[in-house]
């Protein structure tokens, strides 16, 4: 393997040939916060937006690592290149991690087609990193054909990875609660496709029929709300699996394969990754304005606060004024 | 290729000594002894550091290609079975091969003395036998970190 280029236009160049250390490298890079990750990324960003991205989501311990595993030996089977970034939790207290992912996918390790990278969520709330979006760009650029976005185990409401991918899966289990779980909002409302795996467990048809409950219920508000044409058009399929012994497999990438026609036809394969680019600016300028008008700030506004002598609303309305005041003069 | 001048991103302002170390830790072989290595990762995340751990049964190949994707700092390597004495000079060879030659490699557990001159020739960089303090372990590699962050670009 040649060695990982030292300068930005070399390293760019190694990871759109495909250099799998070159692609660790810049991953790294923007995972840090590193400038030298924006600069490689200016230089590929042109030829990104070709992969396919899958988002993994579901509550800790319903097996989206070892469902992963197996979608990746199917997408192998079908020929595809395929990247994976799984995503664990990073301690609160210290920031340290552990990232333990990759166990279920050790089978894949040793495939010069497979690219496992472990991400840890470094105090960003959502089920993803900060440098989640810029991981999956590196992935794109490296000409993987698939790539899957496990999200740390979620809750209710951590969708983050729905505005990040072109194709959602949502993974349940048996026995997670009853169905007023099944139809609160978030979670259940954002998938394209929903599986329920270790259906070989006690409770299986009861979750069965919450899930097409839910859907039911879905496809009705959805179908009266004419303004998300986009989700009229497809109906999110509920399928059956048992990671461990790879059933299910085929059927979910079928899914997840005729997601990804389904979107190319109707032009929204385009549009929900140029939807993802501009919520990435959006999100990069807040948090550079937010440190600009932080950097500038008279520290003592804060004392004022937590003496209470001024509320959030008006100190923040106070500072603003004074960072427009900054610029414009 | 695009040929317009990059400006760095103004809000990339990272420090290099502020991110947080990455390493590997992986046993080797048909070795299930998993206390020590489940104790070393808990302690080196409360330290602060990214452990990714790529479970048991792995094969040095398997090693080296995941210490090139995750692009780690360290790979640390649990033996508690023998084997070690082919097993790490090959891991080590490995890691020079794919260009990661300059991760640092440690090996911890059941490792005689008369095994150490062998696999620090080899490419081992340190030996952290039964009884090390885990409060030793993590010294050892913030102490590490610190040089390599101050006398190199990381």
């Amino acid at each position: 393997m040649t060695a990982i280029a030292d300068n930005i236009n070399d390293l760019s160049r190694q990871i759109l040939a495909g250099n799998i250390g070159a692609g660790a490298r810049a991953i790294r890079w923007l995972d840090d916060g590193d400038p030298r990750g924006a600069d490689v990324l200016s230089l590929i960003f042109p030829h990104t937006g070709r992969a396919h991205l899958i988002g993994i989501t579901g509550p800790p311990g319903a097996g989206k690592s070892s469902l992963t595993n197996t979608l990746i030996t199917e997408q192998r089977r079908r020929g595809r290149r395929v990247g994976v970034i799984a995503i664990d939790p990073s301690s609160p207290f210290t920031g340290g991690a552990i990232l333990g992912d990759r166990v279920r996918m050790a089978q894949h390790t040793v495939d010069p087609d497979v690219f496992i990278r472990s991400i840890g969520t470094r105090g960003q709330a959502g089920g993803l990193s900060r440098s989640s979006h810029d991981a999956c760009l590196v992935l794109d650029a490296m000409n993987y054909d698939v790539i899957f976005v496990e999200t740390v185990g979620v809750g209710q409401d951590e969708i983050d990875v729905v505005a990040l991918a072109h194709t959602t899966l949502i993974i349940g289990v048996p026995g997670l609660g009853d169905e007023v779980q099944a139809v609160k909002a978030g979670l259940m409302e954002a998938g394209d496709i929903f599986v329920i795996n270790k259906a070989d467990r006690d409770g299986y048809d009861d979750t069965y029929r919450q899930f097409e409950l839910m859907l039911h219920l879905r496809a009705e508000s959805v179908s009266r709300n004419e303004i998300d044409k986009k989700a009229s058009a497809w109906s999110p399929p509920l399928l059956r699996a048992v990671a461990k012994r790879a059933e299910g497999t085929v059927e979910i990438v079928d899914a997840t394969d005729a997601h990804r026609e389904y979107l190319q036809n109707s032009g929204h394969f385009v549009k929900r990754s140029s939807h993802r680019e501009r919520e990435q600016f959006i999100c990069l300028l807040r948090e550079a304005v937010v440190d600009e008008i932080m950097e500038g700030m008279d520290e003592g506004i804060l004392n004022r606060i937590l003496r209470r002598e001024i509320d959030p609303y008006t100190a923040a309305s106070h500072e603003l004024a004074r960072w427009k005041g900054n610029t414009t003069s | 290729m695009n040929t317009m001048p990059t400006a760095s991103w103004v809000g990339f302002k990272m420090l290099k000594k502020t991110r947080p170390l990455r390493i590997l830790l992986a046993k080797l072989g048909m070795d299930t002894h998993t206390v020590g290595i489940t104790v070393i990762a808990h302690a080196l995340r409360e330290a602060g550091m990214e452990v990714i751990f790529t479970g048991l049964k792995q094969t040095p190949d398997m090693v080296a290609a995941a210490a090139v994707q995750e692009d780690v700092d360290v790979v640390g390597i649990s033996t508690l079975s023998a084997g070690h004495t082919r097993s790490l000079p090959k891991l080590a060879r490995l890691l020079r091969e794919a260009g990661a030659g300059d991760k640092l490699l440690l090996a911890g557990g059941v490792i005689p003395e008369e095994d150490r001159q062998l696999l620090e020739d080899a490419g081992v960089d340190r030996i952290f036998t039964m009884g090390s303090d885990t409060r030793d372990i993590v010294a050892y590699l913030q102490e590490w970190w610190l040089n390599k962050s101050e006398s190199t670009e990381v």
